[in-house]
């Protein structure tokens, strides 16, 4: 069965996982409801992270893994939010899928 | 006249080379897929027969550039070069 | 001692779904701490032409998908020269981003350096 969500009376399809099915339905009024359904509130910090996962899906065309993202927000965010333990309070219990999906990118393929 | 459609890269298959030897005068040449890297080499100065024609979208996918004796085609143009030839020949390995 | 491990990348990027599944092999060792190598040759070479643009053949860039490779800790690439000359190529042709190129001309005596090797 195909799950969806409404946004601002506009219903959104999501794969069964709940990610977004076609990445174009993205808004940061999605992002706010993908992230309730996982019991996050959206701050600035969030923001942030969720900006440099869309970027990096743009360079490499790619959802990133948890390492590779670690090292990524590192070089753009400096070596303090650029660790594991940083991401993991912002979207736990898995940054790098977590904040995919509510990025609206894919699900990370080496996700493990 | 037959259309010859090659789809094999010609450094890695002998499809393009086994072609080249059934070429008829008057018969054409379409690359696709994997056939368009037929444009990397010496070929895309001076091809071996004329007219050669290319899909655009599986040049522009594989980074190549289409030389000016080589006519793009779009997938209606594929069509429309079936429609004009006969027998269309297949060289898918 | 860790096992070193080569992934040898001999496919054309789009024409079957062997250059991707290299890629993922590589992406997903990576992930477990098995940093592998990658040496490209053959029609392999052609992963690494700049400009790359399958949208219109409902593909994903296989060229922007390696230059992650130095996020997930594989920090360089080899490029058999004998491929690129035998396709008109040199390295200065190929794409210049993220991932260094490094030429190797006899690629027999790399492969003999590793452990595994993975053939893509």
């Amino acid at each position: 069965m195909m799950q969806s969500i409404q946004v601002e009376g506009r219903e959104v399809p999501l794969d069964k996982e709940g990610f977004l099915r076609d990445l174009q339905d993205w808004t940061p009024a999605v992002a706010e409801q993908l992230a309730r359904a996982e019991d996050i509130q959206l701050t600035e910090a969030h923001w942030e992270i969720i900006e440099l996962l869309q970027q990096f899906y743009r360079e490499f065309e790619l959802s990133p893994a948890m390492r590779p993202l670690v090292k990524y927000i590192g070089q753009h965010l400096g070596a303090d939010k650029g660790r594991s333990i940083y991401l993991m309070q912002l979207f736990p219990p898995s940054p790098a899928k977590i904040g995919s999906k509510i990025a609206g990118l894919p699900k990370p393929t080496n996700c493990l | 006249m037959s259309l010859h459609i090659v789809s094999k890269s010609p450094f890695s298959s002998t499809a393009l080379s086994d072609c080249l030897d059934a070429f008829a005068e008057g018969d054409a040449l379409l690359l696709i897929e994997d056939g368009v890297y037929a444009l990397s080499g010496r070929m895309s100065e001076r091809p071996a027969v004329q007219p050669v024609y290319c899909l655009a979208a599986d040049a522009a996918a594989r980074g190549l550039q289409i030389p000016d004796s080589v006519t793009a085609v779009d997938d209606a143009g594929w069509v429309a070069l079936c429609a004009e030839h006969n027998p269309v020949v297949s060289w898918f390995k | 001692m860790t096992k070193r491990i080569l992934a040898l990348c001999r496919q054309a990027p789009y024409g079957n779904a062997l250059a991707r599944e290299g890629l993922e092999a590589v992406l997903a060792a990576a992930a477990m701490d098995q940093v592998a190598d990658l040496l490209f040759c053959g029609d392999g070479v052609f992963q690494l032409l700049p400009e790359q643009s399958p949208a219109g053949i409902g593909q994903k860039s296989l060229q922007r998908n390696l230059q992650a490779l130095p996020l997930f800790g594989v920090e360089q690439a080899y490029v058999c020269t004998k491929s690129l000359a035998q396709r008109g190529l040199d390295l200065e042709a190929l794409s210049q981003g993220q991932l260094p190129l490094v030429p190797v001309d006899d690629s027999a005596a790399l492969i003999a350096t590793y452990d595994s090797v993975l053939s893509f």
